[in-house]
């Protein structure tokens, strides 16, 4: 820990001016006092709710604190448990897509042709549109009686009978995942493709001079090269997609029943529907401490990258 | 470093303390302001959308300022999805309108929260309680207390195209057994015989207590054979195809567009949807009541006027409330916004008696039943949506969809 606070000062001393730790750190208190009125103290309220019985009988009365009893009765209903599977296919299936298709197109429109910034323009109007609009367009796109999707479908005689895409238990959070696909491609193209574009040329012209085909290029040399790109990429994806709310909500208020329900509508029903606002905090602490974990993991691993 | 992290804390903890005194030291200046100071500003929350509505509305507030210099409203829109919300969120905040427009069904449910202002002693004194219809009334009581005032009401009843069921050779439906069979002869490969909605939110359970209610059952009675028989009569219309599926997502203001389009033949929609269709339809349409089974009945919608308790001035908002009450003012509201009154005296104006349509829904008012079951009925209508959405969706048969949500009800009641 010495050693390396030495090595740092000595770093950040190169002007000659030497500030102590402390007042090297003071430059940073602007933004923790951002970060404790705006995030801390909204994190640290919502914890505390959570271990309260706050419900609509008491919002403005006398609160008590109850200890665990919100997480067990979250643990307790099944509901939870459909709500966290879903999220989990949401946010798995989500990033698959919308990583694999971005990354085609990032290699795409990395190589040189005409057109090219037009379409890169075009292509991020899909992340630009307000997701209201974006959800309530698929919703139309997806209706049974009149939606487009179904006559395309049926005039190629890929399927005979119209498909209730949001309103059958089997295929609303699959017409879910779609949109939130179509909403997600862009911003991990135009993150890869800025990947992309830093990568030394020379690398593949004495690649190619070794006789390495395009494929082996792709596998020896963009691939290891952009991981730290790609691994924030997945990082962020996995905590934007696993909040997704908005989405969701327009399209099917996660219904029917409960087959579109993820982990962010479950709270929100519970703490904006049914007015049991510590309930619906628990869900929110279980969510954050998940996306936590994720955080931690990526930490390790990018602490590994830099090692190496 | 390690000495400097307890400082570093102090110090931001500190710094946050300061700003947010600061915040609120300005606040409450602002209000000891407006306190002092010759005018009393009133803030007020609707949501109303439309220009006709929301002209009426200004109108109201405009004349009672010229006859009122002293007092200043100041009207705030805000969506009906989003009124609860905020006004959750604001008691929570100390930011609260001094008058508020409440959905029915959520008027118990902030009257036990503690944020409207209990007006018993007002209204009495107002003298003119005995005026209002049983329902509407009812949904403003708390444990005997009064915590609101009706504006308007609306009821849900049974949308026709005259056309179809003409082309058809059917009546439109008095009882069940009507219904069923035009749902059947009225279904063709373009058209669905019947539509309503079944949306998870609060519109889905508004739709569906009426059938509930018309096959003798109740939610205080919910496991029982009259529930089951609504569940089966949804249940035969999704499973037969007379009714899309797609009723699951489809809201209140989706359906009036399929039905104006002539995607569907009959549906259940409520009084607000006339004006638009008078203007929009692009269909010959006419409107009954809703069909009958064991017995007739519809349900009860609308908003109350609501006094928050926070409110430094309830005395001036609830003579706000009492100056839209007056007959022209209300009334002119009433009319420009498709809502009943709620009240016997106002309805017996012939806008609405001569009026063969809007006559329709007048005549409901009395049976019209409504959302008066306690401030947990949000729970109870959350257990009816899902019910709603297995037995159409075909998830579950509506005897076991029926018992399970009974099953969640039941303790909520007993609460």
């Amino acid at each position: 820990m010495k050693a390396q606070n030495v090595q740092k000062g000595s770093k950040t001393n190169r002007g000659g001016i030497r500030f102590s730790d402390w007042n090297n750190y003071l430059f940073l208190l602007p933004a923790l006092v951002f970060m404790a009125i705006f995030i801390i103290y909204p994190i640290f309220y919502n914890a505390v709710l959570s271990f309260k019985d706050v419900n609509v009988y008491n919002l403005n009365g006398k609160q008590n604190f109850v200890g665990f009893d919100n997480y067990i009765k979250t643990f307790k209903d099944q509901v939870f448990y459909i709500a966290a599977k879903n999220s989990v296919i949401f946010t798995v299936v989500s990033i698959f897509f919308q990583f694999v298709i971005g990354f085609a197109l990032a290699l795409l429109f990395n190589s040189k042709f005409p057109g090219r910034n037009l379409f890169r323009s075009l292509m991020l109007l899909a992340w630009m549109l307000p997701v209201v609009i974006t959800g309530t367009v698929f919703q139309w796109m997806m209706s049974g009686d009149y939606g487009v999707i179904n006559y395309f479908l049926q005039s190629i005689g890929l399927i005979d009978q119209p498909i209730n895409w949001l309103s059958e238990g089997n295929t609303a959070l699959l017409g879910t995942i779609i949109a939130n696909i179509w909403i997600g491609i862009p911003f991990n193209m135009i993150i890869l493709l800025s990947g992309l574009q830093t990568l030394p040329e020379q690398l593949y012209e004495a690649a190619k001079l070794d006789g390495a085909n395009r494929l082996l290029q792709f596998k020896h040399i963009t691939l290891p090269l952009m991981r730290p790109t790609i691994l924030v990429l997945l990082m962020l994806g996995i905590i934007n997609t696993f909040k997704v709310f908005d989405l969701i909500f327009i399209m099917t208020a996660g219904g029917p029943v409960t087959s579109s329900t993820v982990l962010p509508i479950y709270a929100y029903q519970l703490s904006f529907s049914m007015f049991d606002f510590s309930h619906g905090a628990s869900v929110s602490m279980i969510m954050f401490v998940l996306l936590i974990l994720v955080a931690i993991v990526y930490l390790k691993m990018s602490n590994k990258e830099e090692a190496h | 470093m390690k000495k400097s992290w307890p400082k570093l804390i102090l110090a931001t903890v500190i710094m946050s303390l300061v700003l947010t005194a600061c915040g609120s030291a300005e606040n409450s200046n602002e209000q000891g302001n407006a306190a002092k100071g010759d005018k009393v500003t009133i803030q007020w929350w609707d949501s109303m959308t439309s220009e006709a509505t929301q002209g009426a509305l200004t109108k109201i507030i405009a004349d009672y300022e010229t006859a009122n210099p002293n007092v200043k409203i100041e009207r705030t829109f805000i969506s009906f999805a989003d009124i609860k919300n905020k006004l959750l969120l604001s008691s929570a905040g100390n930011q609260m309108p001094d008058i508020v427009w409440l959905d029915n069904p959520d008027h118990q449910a902030f009257a036990a929260a503690g944020i409207l202002a209990d007006i018993t002693e007002e209204v009495k004194a107002w003298g003119q309680a005995d005026k209002y219809f049983e329902g509407p009334w009812s949904s403003t009581m708390y444990e005997g207390k009064n915590y609101g005032v009706p504006i308007g009401s609306n009821n849900l009843a049974l949308y026709y195209n005259v056309d179809m069921l003409k082309a058809a050779n059917v009546a439109p439906p008095k009882t069940w057994d009507e219904l069923k069979e035009a749902a059947k002869k009225l279904t063709t490969k373009d058209v669905y015989g019947f539509s309503m909605t079944a949306v998870k939110t609060e519109e889905g359970t508004f739709q569906f207590l009426p059938l509930m209610y018309q096959a003798g059952s109740d939610v205080t009675s919910f496991d029982s054979a009259g529930t089951v028989e609504a569940a089966s009569l949804l249940q035969y219309m999704a499973s037969n195809n007379y009714m899309s599926k797609e009723v699951l997502n489809q809201k209140q203001s989706d359906t009036v567009v399929q039905f104006s389009t002539g995607k569907t033949a009959m549906m259940i929609n409520g009084t607000w949807q006339i004006p638009l269709l008078r203007k929009e339809g692009k269909v010959n349409w006419d409107v009954v009541q809703l069909p009958v089974n064991k017995q007739g009945g519809t349900i009860l919608g609308g908003e109350n006027w609501a006094i928050t308790d926070a409110s430094k001035h309830k005395d001036i908002a609830f003579d706000i409330i009492k100056f839209a009450n007056e007959p022209d003012n209300l009334k002119s509201f009433l009319q420009a916004a498709g809502r009943l009154p709620s009240r016997a005296d106002y309805l017996e104006d012939p806008f609405w008696q001569d009026d063969k349509q809007l006559k329709v829904f007048a005549d409901s008012m009395e049976v019209a039943k409504a959302r008066a079951y306690g401030p947990n009925y949000p729970k109870i209508s959350d257990s009816i949506q899902i019910m709603l959405q297995q037995v159409i969706s075909g998830s579950k048969s509506p005897e076991d969809a029926v018992k399970e949500a009974g099953a969640k009800i039941q303790p909520i009641l007993a609460q």
